[in-house]
């Protein structure tokens, strides 16, 4: 850790020397480590230590972005130089606002020392306890265990300087028999919440019930859809329908469909920056303070996020989504998402459905077949079963679904009482809350040989 | 550079590691992407640091550092043989490489024209003028045009005396029209979907492209689609472009014949692989016309480079000859398990990544058919064009993959547009029906330049060598 006082004393430093109208600098730096399992042996074990700092200078309305990973003054100095260098050469953006001016936000703490502290000699520790649990199935467990910390900060010559040290660990587990699998996973910023020894139980467990898997016709079926099922359905409908460029180019399944029912009422989705329960983060990639937004309430279409820039074309406040300079041309995105949660147990949903399908987890979602009426198309994996007269009956071979989410979420039967976080590929800053969702029907179109 | 990582590495030897390499990477790259006539990503990044690989008591440690302070990556060389010793508490068999010479090389790859040195302003205002050509119809929502170029120098010694050297330049550009009329999105790309194409090779590059000389075509085409009939839901006989092609042998070849992933080691992620080791020179992957070759040594492709990130010297492999399985692609770890040694493809996303099985360039060698006579040798098909969706099991046996559009082949002709098609397969069987594939003339090595893979996630820049290809009875359209 470097530190606040010592960070943006630098970079008043630098932006000293800035010609440009404008200058923000933002700072990313992170330590992290992973260890890799698989076969029941720790196969690759990593650890990096590395910074990403973008100058976004302006001249007028004209923008330069230009990043390091170098925090040697002269490096800084060189990349400040590119960026305005960059920003002569640009056309003037006519819907850039301007840098944001200071704004309050939430001092929440988002660090834990036990977590920054994570040697690779404890999670070999934890990882050793996923092997014995998975062996007294005679199974075998493959994974990831990963631990880090790191600290943002934003700067800018308007007099934002917004700063958070974070800290994060994630496991995934999967058991795998001869014939089967199973999945489980766990995200916290507090590294002793993580119980690797718990979660390869469920893991290896799901693993035993899959068994031998028999083969299913490809239909359609009733669903309960587990949390890592849910979040990374929601996972693709926010980056194809939740951001702002989506909405205002109109391939999200949201456009011009705002105030309108798209869901069954029991859907509501919103994302909060600043809820402790997750992965929070008060501010995003400009120094704007994390506005609560509902996406979806009561199945009804309520909006998306916005940065500066999308917010201006859209002439909306920011909602504090802004991604780094870099990725202004993606837009705003929501990375702090939550499902609410519903009455019922998991088990109860279970002894509810005829005939139906649980599925632990999708694989290799894809989104882009039809964006407006969010058709995703993906594979079943890890513990997938056929549910009959209440019962998990069985293990199944894994089945492809194609579906409307729109049509499926239509249709809702339940929701846990309880959500779990789950990791996604912004998870040092956010994550996603699901809960498990029975669901009255879903497209299966396909089927493979395990 | 070299003096200092190989003082580091004298100091792991001293500490009696099993191996250990040391790779100073630093990556120079730059990204211009235009919006409906707003240049809204211009940018630059520089990113320096080295990565230290070890092996002690049998087990992988690795650590890396955004610094070249001999100082710093002492430290991270002590970090990587502390995670090392961490990992091999749980060792069940001590890691052994296969041979490789250690090399004392330098590779550059072939351009005329460093990207890097084509002022801003030209590349910017190309993009600008495609972006205003795109957007010449009111139904066009979205015009996007981008650029992306990096320049990467290497620099990989080992314990085993390598030293190599290598100066890699890459350069890519495309763009997509959106079209809307207030219910239908569609879109439409060139020269390829998901950025454009790609190559090691500098500005010239892009001026091959011709990117303007289509422009035109592919904004009416998006606009044709908006009133286009559905794909059929049908089973027929497809014939697949050439960029569809490349993202078809990425998916159902590529991936599935890494080394890693046959042996589990990706599992947590990506997943496994259906050809195992026990059906190598045995599965009968594809028809006797299907030859897919692993080539690393093909001047100006995506996928080569002079050695891989473990010191390997960059060669041409056969994956599938006449249709058999018959190669895979490997490491220095993993080729022993098959008794070979590495055909060269561990790279690594950066000094801050370790190196993996990564595809080279995978190309399905051209066959003997012009287009035309393809075309008119199918009775009643559907012709697909350009990626839009994908998705594979985690075996990479289930697919199915959508494109922009297609188009109706009806008694040997090209007909009607179809928007939102869809094909879906059994990748052996697929492969198995495939009966025609087009020649050297219609082949083009396509190149991909978002490969993930591992955790953390790494990205490969991977090319395929592909041409319009038949395959008979296919499943088509299941998005209803």
């Amino acid at each position: 850790m470097i530190g606040k006082d010592k960070l943006f004393s630098l970079f008043e430093k630098v932006a000293k020397s800035s010609k440009a109208d404008e200058t923000e600098i933002v700072y990313i730096g992170s330590n992290n480590g992973l260890t890799r399992f698989a076969n029941s042996m720790i196969h690759q074990n990593v650890n990096e230590d590395n910074a990403k700092i973008l100058f976004r200078t302006v001249i007028g309305k004209k923008i330069g972005v230009a990043s390091t990973n170098s925090l040697v003054q002269s490096d800084l100095k060189d990349t400040l130089k590119n960026s305005f260098e960059i920003a002569k050469y640009q056309k003037d953006n006519k819907n850039f606002p301007g840098l944001p001016e200071p704004a309050e936000y939430p001092k929440i703490d988002t660090f834990h020392e036990s977590t920054a502290n994570y040697a690779p000699k404890d999670r070999a520790k934890q990882v050793k306890k996923v092997f014995v649990r998975a062996n007294k199935r005679k199974f075998t467990a493959a994974g990831a265990f990963a631990t880090g910390d790191g600290e943002i900060a934003i700067f800018n010559s308007k007099g934002v300087r917004c700063y958070q040290t974070v800290a994060g660990a994630s496991i995934n587990i999967i058991a795998m028999s001869d014939t089967s699998s199973g999945y489980a996973v766990g995200l916290s910023r507090k590294v002793e919440d993580l119980d690797a020894a718990a979660l390869a139980d469920i893991a290896v467990e799901k693993a035993y019930l899959a068994k031998k898997p028999k083969p299913l016709e490809a239909g359609e079926y009733e669903v309960i859809l587990e949390p890592s099922a849910v979040a990374a359905l929601f996972e693709w409908l926010n980056y194809i329908g939740f951001g702002s460029k989506a909405f205002l180019e109109k391939t999200s399944f949201l456009a011009d469909k705002i105030g309108q029912k798209i869901m069954d009422d029991s859907i509501t989705i919103y994302d909060d920056g600043n809820d402790l329960s997750a992965i929070a983060m008060p501010f995003d990639f400009e120094g704007v303070p994390k506005q609560k937004v509902f996406l979806i309430q009561n199945g009804i279409a309520k909006g998306v996020v916005y940065d500066r820039i999308t917010g201006n074309k859209a002439e909306v406040p920011s909602t504090g989504h802004g991604l780094t300079a870099n990725e202004h041309g993606q837009g705003a995105l929501p990375l702090n998402l939550f499902l609410t949660t519903g009455d019922k147990s998991r088990e109860a949903m279970i002894a509810s459905v005829k005939r139906g399908i649980l599925v632990t987890r999708f694989h290799y979602i894809n989104g882009y077949i039809d964006m407006p009426n969010a058709v995703l198309t993906g594979m079943t994996r890890d513990g997938t079963y056929l549910i009959e007269d209440g019962q998990i009956k069985h293990g199944i071979k894994n089945l492809r679904f194609t579906d409307s989410m729109l049509r499926a979420f239509s249709n809702v039967k339940g929701i846990s009482r309880d959500r779990q976080l789950i990791p996604s590929w912004w998870d040092a800053v956010g994550c996603i809350a699901a809960p498990t969702i029975h669901l009255g029907s879903f497209k299966f179109t396909g089927t493979t040989d395990f | 550079m070299k003096d200092k990582l190989n003082s580091v590495l004298d100091w792991l030897k001293n500490k009696k590691v099993d191996y250990a390499d040391a790779r100073f990477v630093r990556v120079e790259g730059e990204s211009i992407r235009v919006t409906n006539g707003v240049v809204d990503t211009l940018a630059k990044d520089v990113n320096v640091g080295v990565g230290i690989r070890v092996i002690d008591r049998g087990a992988w440690g690795f650590a890396a550092i955004a610094s070249i302070k001999e100082a710093d990556i002492k430290k991270a060389a002590n970090k990587a043989l502390q995670t090392a010793r961490a990992s091999a508490t749980t060792v069940k068999e001590k890691i052994k490489l296969a041979d490789v010479p250690p090399y004392k090389d330098h590779f550059a790859s072939p351009y005329e024209k460093d990207p890097f040195e084509v002022p801003v302003h030209e590349k910017v205002g190309l993009l600008l003028e495609i972006s205003d050509r795109l957007k010449n119809h009111n139904l066009i929502k979205t015009a996007e045009a981008s650029c992306d170029f990096y320049k990467t120098k290497k620099l990989f010694c080992s314990t085993e005396g390598a030293e190599i050297e290598q100066d890699l330049i890459e350069s890519g550009a495309g763009y997509t029209a959106t079209a809307y009329d207030g219910k239908e999105v569609q879109k439409r790309s060139y020269p390829n979907s998901h950025r454009g194409d790609f190559a090691t090779r500098g500005f010239e590059f892009i001026e091959g492209l011709r990117l303007l000389d289509q422009v035109d075509r592919v904004r009416e085409e998006a606009v044709q689609l908006l009133t286009a009939e559905p794909c059929p839901d049908t089973e027929c006989d497809i014939v697949i472009c050439g960029p569809q092609m490349a993202l078809q042998v990425h998916e159902s070849c590529g991936h599935p014949t890494e080394l890693d992933r046959v042996l589990g080691t990706e599992i947590s992620l990506a997943g496994g692989s259906f050809m195992q080791i026990d059906g190598l020179s045995k599965l009968k992957y594809g028809s006797e016309i299907v030859n897919i070759y692993a080539d690393a040594t093909i001047p100006g492709a995506l996928g080569s480079f002079g050695y891989d990130d473990e010191g390997v010297k960059s060669q041409r492999s056969p994956i599938i000859l006449n249709g058999m399985h018959v190669g895979y692609l490997t490491s220095r770890e993993t080729a022993p398990v098959i008794g070979q040694t590495s055909n060269g493809a561990m790279r690594a996303d950066g000094w801050n990544r370790i190196p993996l099985i990564r595809m080279t360039n995978i190309n399905l060698e051209p066959g003997e058919w012009e287009l035309e006579d393809l075309i008119t040798d199918t009775k009643e098909g559907i012709f697909f064009d350009m990626n839009k969706s994908w998705s594979i099991d985690d075996k990479r046996l289930n697919f199915q993959f959508g494109t922009e559009c297609a188009w109706e082949i009806k008694n040997g002709k090209l007909g009607k547009i179809y928007k939102n098609p869809l094909y879906t397969g059994m990748t052996p069987k697929f492969w198995n029906s495939c009966d025609a594939i087009c020649n050297k003339k219609h082949w083009h090595i396509w190149g991909v330049p978002n490969c993930g893979k591992g955790e953390p996630m790494q990205v490969a820049r991977v090319a395929h060598g592909t041409a319009p290809t038949r395959f008979r009875k296919v499943k088509v359209g299941v998005s209803k």
